[in-house]
């Protein structure tokens, strides 16, 4: 039961990486490539129907966490307090920037939210790498080190990649690169690369702190039967909103 | 202040935040699922306007649900991992399910009908908002699973200084639970049918052109603000069966006792207010242009009662994080300072408290504008242009 439940945290973070990758690269990339307000309606025309059922994988993440990882919560959490409150105001203004921006149309209106959405995910990128580099001195060291930030500056740059490879995925050549479903996927891997490096060091210390036998067998009978239903309307989406025919109907979006 | 104040502070400013959000997503997601219904079945121009506008509200509404949830949730792990420590293997699991079998699929299927206008097949359409609702009340279940094992830490025992989880048929059945539940939805079904009925209210003062619109609307509002204030009031009495020994009794924190005093006064007055005129001259109230001032000025009253209900049971529990187990000092993280606490409160209160007014700015707005220029579910032929024409 540990081994299935340390898969399905590990599913889940890699998971939040793959995916809410590219939302966050995208928001790295607004002020690079959008220089003009079509071309940043675009960009986040693109992302927006993903970005709600991406972003809710770390949501599910903190969830396992608390219900199969109990004893490690505040080893997580609490050992990087300043860095989890950065990192959830980066989130909160990220999510504002989205759910804001095209309610009013004024040009300072607009700016100013573009610029939240830039900034809460360069935030977040940068704060996921020091998180990493903390978790993989077991949460022993300050996550502000040269390697913690060296670290995020490169999980920055890998979602900027894997961002502009999603949008040559779902605007082919509209921001001058045209990328195949199957390179997506590629950096979608590498994306989730960092997480999976830290969860395969860490695995023999997370099993040893799984919840007891009677809570996991709970939590797998309540939650087990779920995974087909939110692993299809994940499907769903990424049917629905596949690029193609109406790539050109980007435009209104609500995002 | 100590750090416990200032702690609880933390979480009583965004708790409440988060409630005032979600207590009208409760009330909304219903009403929407049933006026897109309606349209899927008649394909009548005024079913949609209804489904994009008050769409359009529910979801602007939604934003600070999510931003504050996310809070929430984190909040736990920051400040309180006393209580993880203690008792996570039993309060964990509930708090699991809530994030991965209800809000999980809420987000994803929230994306899908937000962004699938015009894409998804009709029915599939409708199945969305429909399975949003579902799981946002599953949510709710969940959260008031947790909330009412902190009240009445049923189905499981101590042992070795840590609380163990032994039957998790007695938490879902927990004699805190199986009252509060229906009684919070029968507050955001309240909360939700007020706003319709306040913001038609506005916008039939205002000689809005769309009558059958709002004439509509406002019906809708009453019928369910009756049924939510009917099982809010019925539950909330029910609930006094469940509530621990002593727990407004003398000796203990005053606040709790005035929460639950003004609740069940302001409460009462609206149900009489509800039930016995409002619902009897459900025909008339949409011409009786008098009336519609006192409508608009009732809008916020669920939002207090719903803030006063829960001070009543989370200040009523105090000193105890889990009634007779662990006291909320004890809860805390170990090491928490007073400065972390502020700098963390400062932050979060800020940022979530101005976001909050500007997205009861942007809601305000909508309903100002009516019906017109709505960005859920536009086309690119009719961007800001009127959306409906009937």
């Amino acid at each position: 039961m540990e081994v299935i439940w340390f898969a399905v945290f590990t599913v889940l973070l890699a998971g939040y990486f793959a995916l809410e990758g590219f939302d966050l690269g995208v928001g790295l990339l607004l002020p690079v490539l959008g220089r003009t307000r079509a071309n940043r309606d675009r960009m986040v025309a693109a992302v927006a129907p993903y970005v709600l059922a991406n972003e809710v994988w770390l949501v599910a993440v903190a969830g396992t966490l608390f219900g199969v990882y109990p004893l490690l919560e505040h080893d997580v959490l609490f050992g990087l307090y300043p860095l989890v409150v950065a990192m959830l105001l980066c989130w909160v203004l990220r999510d504002a920037g989205l759910w804001f921006r095209r309610r009013l149309d004024g040009a300072l209106w607009r700016g100013f939210w573009d610029g939240a959405i830039a900034f809460g995910s360069l935030g977040l990128s940068v704060g996921w790498g020091m998180t990493l580099y903390a978790a993989a001195t077991g949460f022993a060291a300050s996550p502000v080190h040269p390697v913690g930030l060296m670290l995020g500056v490169v999980v920055t740059l890998l979602f900027a990649f894997h961002g502009w490879t999603f949008l040559g995925w779902r605007l082919p050549g509209v921001f001058g690169v045209t990328r195949a479903g199957r390179v997506l996927l590629g950096t979608a891997l590498v994306a989730a690369l960092p997480a999976l490096g830290v969860l395969g060091g860490a695995m023999p210390y997370l099993l040893a702190h799984s919840a007891p036998p009677a809570t996991l067998n709970v939590l797998s009978l309540m939650v087990l039967p779920f995974a087909p239903i939110m692993l299809g309307a994940q499907v769903w989406v990424w049917r629905t909103f596949r690029p193609g025919k109406d790539a050109v109907r980007l435009l209104p979006s609500f995002f | 202040m100590d750090v416990v104040d200032l702690a609880r502070t933390q979480f009583a400013v965004t708790g409440s935040l988060h409630f005032l959000f979600v207590v009208l997503t409760l009330g909304l997601a219903p009403l929407v699922a049933i006026m897109h219904t309606r349209w899927a079945r008649s394909g009548r121009p005024v079913h949609e306007a209804m489904t994009r506008f008050w769409g359009q509200v529910y979801v602007i509404n939604y934003a600070l649900g999510i931003v504050t949830g996310l809070v929430m949730e984190f909040q736990f792990g920051l400040t309180w991992s006393g209580l993880t420590r203690y008792a996570g293997d039993v309060f964990g699991a509930p708090l699991a399910m809530e994030t991965l079998i209800a809000f999980f699929l809420e987000s994803t299927f929230l994306g899908l009908w937000i962004f699938g206008w015009g894409r998804l097949p009709r029915w599939a359409h409708v199945a969305c908002i429909w399975a949003v609702t579902l799981t946002a009340y599953a949510s709710a279940f969940f959260i008031m699973v947790a909330n009412s094992f902190l009240q009445n830490p049923a189905g499981a025992v101590v042992g070795g200084g840590r609380m163990h989880l032994t039957d998790f048929g007695a938490l879902l059945t927990n004699k805190a639970l199986v009252f509060s539940f229906p009684h919070v939805i029968g507050a955001g079904l309240f909360t939700g049918g007020m706003v319709l009925v306040g913001a038609s209210a506005w916008r039939l003062r205002r000689r809005t052109p769309e009558v059958e619109f709002f004439t509509r609307s406002l019906r809708t509002g009453v019928v369910t603000a009756a049924v939510g204030i009917f099982l809010a009031m019925g539950f909330g009495y029910a609930q006094f069966g469940g509530v621990a020994e002593g727990k407004f009794g003398s000796g203990r924190d005053p606040l709790a006792a005035v929460g639950l005093g003004f609740m069940i006064e302001i409460g009462q007055l609206l149900g009489l207010v509800v039930l016995l005129v409002m619902l009897p001259m459900i025909s008339v109230l949409p011409r009786l242009r008098w009336t519609h001032p006192i409508l608009i000025a009732m809008t916020p009253l669920p939002f207090v009662l719903s803030i006063l209900g829960w001070m009543a049971r989370e200040i009523g529990r105090q000193p105890w994080m889990i009634w007779e187990r662990l006291t909320v000092a004890d809860a805390l993280s170990p090491g928490l300072t007073s400065g972390m606490v502020t700098g963390s409160l400062i932050g979060f209160a800020a940022v979530l408290g101005l976001l909050a007014v500007v997205d009861y700015v942007l809601i305000a707005r909508v309903i100002r504008r009516g019906p017109y220029g709505l960005d859920l579910g536009a086309t690119a032929d009719e961007t800001r242009a009127p959306a409906l024409s009937y």
